[in-house]
C-alpha cells in the first residue's frame, strides 16, 4: 500500500531525527548508560525519554525492633522498587554510592554526589510511634544544594507498603511532573480457588484479593473510572450477565442479565454508562445502557460478531472487535455508534483493544505468524508496533494509568500469568504465579483515594 | 473346573422353558435352594443341551413407562441418545457454519424432538482455547444459534430451544493439540426440561 510506504518513510526519517536530537541537546556526560532501544517514533513515550539521576542513600531507621523493623525494611525496599519500576530514574543506591565518602548531611556531601552525576538526593528517616510507623522523606536538589521537598507520613504497620507507594508517587510527581502509578491496582481473573473469580492486586502484584465468590465463571473485569467499582461478566445465574461489584461494600449489582449472552463491559469515562456485547437475533452486537441496565441502546448492526468494546478516555469513541471482514479486527466508532471504521489490517486475528490514558494509542492482541502477540497502535496514523515475540500466546493487554507500561497475559511459563512490560516491550516482569491468571484491567486512578 | 453341579440349574430352566412356568412366579431358582456338591454326587449327564442365549428371559418392559417421560433428565437424555440423538456437533476453527454431516445429525435430532414435543433443549456453544476468551464467547453464541436456526428451519418450535455460550470456558478436552481442539469446537445439546406443550 502506498500510504503504508509513506508512513514507513516518514517514520524512518523521524526515527533518525529522534536519534540525533539527544546528541544535539545533550548536556549529560557522554558516558551515559546505554538507553533502551528507542520506540517507534509514532508511539512516543509520554513525559520524555530522559531518565533522572536520583541518589538514594540507605534510609535512616531509629529505635525500632520486631514488626516495626520488618515494616521499615519493607518501606525502604518498596520506595526504591517503585522508583525503579516507574522508569523515570537511574537510581543510585547504596551499591553505587559505596565508593563515596558521605557524612550523612546532604548539604555537606554535595560535591560527592556531583562527582557521580546525581541530580537529586532522596533521604528518608523512619521511626516508630507506638503501633505506627513514621516516614519523613526529603528531596535535595544537587545543583542548588537546597531541600526541595519534605513530606511526613504516618500509619500502622500493615499499611507500610501504602506509605511507601504514596511517598514514591509524590517524588515522581514532584521531580518528573507526571502522576505515579504506585497506588494503582490491576483487576484480573484467577482460577486459583478452582473456579474463575475476579481478583484485584497492587500494580506490583502484591496484596492480591478476591472480589467475587460466585463459584461459577466470572470474567472480563473492567474498572470504573473512579476505581471504586469493577464491572464484570458472570455465569453464576445461568446465562452470562453483566454485574458491578462495589469494592468497599462488596455488594454486587446486576446491570443487564436478560437474554442469552451479555459480556465484556466497559465504563463510560463519566462512570454513568456501560457499553457491552449482547446476543440479539442470533448474533453478538454492542449495546450501551446506564448503570442499572436502563436505556438499553444498540450501537452496531452487522451480520458478524461485534464484541469487546473499550470506551475511549475522553468518552467520544468506542473501540471494538468485529468479524465483519471475515476475521476479527479492531474497529472504532463514535460513542453513539456512528462512523464505524476499521483500524487493524495486519494479522489474521485482532481483539481486545485497550486505550492509553491520553487516548492516542490502543493496545490489543494480534495473531502474527500463527502466534498471538501484543501490538500497540496510534489510532490516528494507524502506525503500529509488535511489542512481544516468540511463543507463549501473549494476550489481553491493558495500559498503565501513566501510559508507560502494559500489563498482559502470557503462557510462556506453562500456565497463564500476568506480566508487565514497558511501552517499548522491554523490562518485562511477571507479577502473578498462583493458578491461571488472566484478563488484567489496570485502574485509571489510584484506587481507594 | 467341575461344572457338573450346573445341571441342577440348567435342568429346571429347561423344564420351565419346555413346559411353561406359572404366572407371577419368579423365574430364578428359589433363594433357599442349597446345592451341596460335597455330599451329593449327581449322576453324570448322558447328553449335553446347548442353551441358546435367548433362553434368558429379557425383562418385560412396563408399557406405561416411556423413559422420555421420566422426571430424571439424565434418563431422558440417555434415552434420546439411544434413539439416535446426537448431543454434539462440531465446527471448523473460527467457523459457525454447519457441515453436511452436521446437518444430517441435526435432521435426526429435529425428528426426535418433533416426536417428543414437550422436551426443551439448551444448545451450548463452545470454542477451542485458541483466540481470546471474549471473542470465543461470541463465537460460541453464534455456533449455538446456527444450530438453533437449523433446528427451527426443520420445524422444531423455537420456543423449546435455548442457547447458552460458554466460549472456551468449559473444554471437554484440555490437551494443546488439534485432536483436542476439534472436540472443543462444538455445540452441545442437552434436554433441560419439559414445556407445557402437546
Amino acid at each position: 500500500m502506498r500510504s503504508r510506504a509513506i508512513y514507513l518513510a516518514a517514520a524512518s526519517l523521524l526515527l533518525a531525527l529522534g536519534l540525533m536530537l539527544p546528541r544535539i541537546f545533550a548536556q549529560e556526560p557522554p558516558a551515559t548508560p546505554p538507553q533502551q532501544q528507542p520506540p517507534d517514533v509514532t508511539i512516543e513515550l509520554r513525559g520524555g525519554q530522559r531518565q533522572f539521576r536520583l541518589a538514594i542513600p540507605p534510609f535512616r531507621v531509629a529505635g525500632v525492633s520486631g514488626d516495626a523493623a520488618q515494616t521499615t525494611r519493607e518501606i525502604e525496599q518498596v520506595v526504591r522498587q517503585d522508583l525503579v519500576n516507574s522508569g523515570h530514574f537511574i537510581i543510585q543506591g547504596p551499591e553505587e554510592l559505596r565508593a563515596l565518602t558521605l557524612s550523612g548531611d546532604v548539604q555537606r556531601d554535595l560535591e560527592a554526589y556531583r562527582s557521580v552525576g546525581s541530580e537529586a538526593v532522596l533521604t528518608a528517616d523512619l521511626r516508630a510511634e507506638g503501633d505506627r510507623i513514621v516516614l519523613e522523606g526529603r528531596l535535595f536538589d544537587i545543583a542548588s544544594g537546597q531541600a526541595i521537598l519534605a513530606k511526613r507520613y504516618r500509619g500502622t504497620f500493615p499499611v507500610g507498603r501504602r506509605i511507601a507507594h504514596t511517598f514514591a508517587d509524590e517524588v515522581i510527581r514532584f521531580l518528573i511532573g507526571v502522576p505515579g502509578i504506585s497506588l494503582s491496582s490491576i483487576a484480573f481473573t484467577s482460577d486459583r480457588t478452582g473456579q474463575k473469580e475476579i481478583f484485584t492486586m497492587d500494580y506490583d502484584g502484591q496484596n492480591q484479593r478476591r472480589v467475587t465468590g460466585h463459584r461459577s465463571t466470572s470474567m472480563s473485569p473492567s474498572w470504573s473510572p473512579g476505581g471504586g467499582e469493577i464491572a464484570y461478566t458472570s455465569f453464576f445465574n445461568g446465562p452470562p450477565g453483566i454485574y458491578i461489584a462495589d469494592l468497599a461494600s462488596g455488594r454486587k449489582q446486576p446491570v443487564v442479565t436478560s437474554g442469552s449472552l451479555n459480556t465484556t463491559p466497559t465504563f463510560s469515562p463519566d462512570g454513568g454508562r456501560v457499553a457491552f456485547a449482547r446476543s440479539v437475533d442470533g448474533n453478538v452486537e454492542i449495546f450501551v445502557a446506564d448503570r442499572k441496565g436502563g436505556n438499553l441502546r444498540r450501537l452496531t448492526h452487522s451480520n458478524a460478531i461485534d464484541t469487546n468494546p473499550a470506551w475511549s478516555p475522553k468518552g467520544g469513541e468506542i473501540a471494538f472487535t468485529s468479524g465483519r471482514a471475515g476475521n476479527p479486527h479492531i474497529y472504532l466508532m463514535d460513542a453513539e455508534g456512528a462512523n464505524q471504521r476499521r483500524l487493524s489490517f495486519d494479522g489474521t486475528y485482532n481483539d481486545g483493544a485497550s486505550w492509553s490514558p491520553s487516548g492516542d494509542l490502543i493496545t490489543f492482541t494480534s495473531r502474527r505468524d500463527g502466534r498471538f502477540q501484543i501490538v500497540v497502535m496510534n489510532v490516528v496514523t494507524l502506525a503500529s508496533r509488535v511489542l512481544t515475540s516468540g511463543a507463549g500466546e501473549n494476550e489481553s493487554p491493558t495500559f498503565s494509568p501513566d501510559g508507560r507500561k502494559i500489563a498482559y497475559v502470557s503462557r510462556r511459563s506453562g500456565r497463564k500469568q500476568i506480566y508487565v512490560m514497558d511501552l517499548d516491550g522491554g523490562n518485562t516482569r511477571q507479577i502473578t504465579s498462583e493458578g491461571n491468571n488472566d484478563m488484567p484491567d489496570w485502574s485509571r486512578l489510584a484506587s481507594e483515594q | 473346573m467341575n461344572r457338573k453341579w450346573m445341571v441342577w440349574i440348567v435342568a429346571p430352566v429347561l423344564l420351565t422353558v419346555l413346559y411353561g412356568c406359572p404366572k407371577k412366579k419368579p423365574q430364578t431358582p428359589p433363594q433357599d435352594l442349597e446345592v451341596d456338591t460335597t455330599t451329593v454326587t449327581p449322576p453324570a449327564p448322558t447328553t449335553t443341551t446347548d442353551v441358546p442365549a435367548t433362553t434368558t428371559p429379557t425383562p418385560v418392559e412396563d408399557e406405561t413407562e416411556d423413559p422420555l417421560l421420566s422426571a430424571d433428565m439424565q434418563v431422558v437424555n440417555d434415552e434420546l441418545r439411544r434413539r439416535g440423538f446426537s448431543p454434539d456437533v462440531y465446527f471448523e476453527y473460527d467457523e459457525d457454519s454447519l457441515s453436511d454431516e452436521t446437518r444430517e445429525r441435526l435432521a435426526r435430532n429435529a425428528d426426535l424432538l418433533k416426536s417428543s414435543a414437550q422436551l426443551t433443549v439448551t444448545i451450548e456453544g463452545h470454542a477451542d482455547e485458541r483466540g481470546t476468551n471474549e471473542y470465543n464467547l461470541a463465537l460460541g453464541d453464534r455456533r449455538a444459534n446456527a444450530v438453533r436456526d437449523y433446528l427451527t428451519s426443520l420445524g422444531v418450535d423455537g420456543n423449546r430451544l435455548r442457547t447458552l455460550s460458554y466460549g472456551e470456558e468449559r473444554p471437554v478436552c484440555t490437551n494443546v493439540d488439534e485432536s483436542c481442539w476439534s472436540q472443543n469446537r462444538r455445540a452441545h445439546m442437552v434436554i433441560t426440561g419439559r414445556a407445557n406443550v402437546g
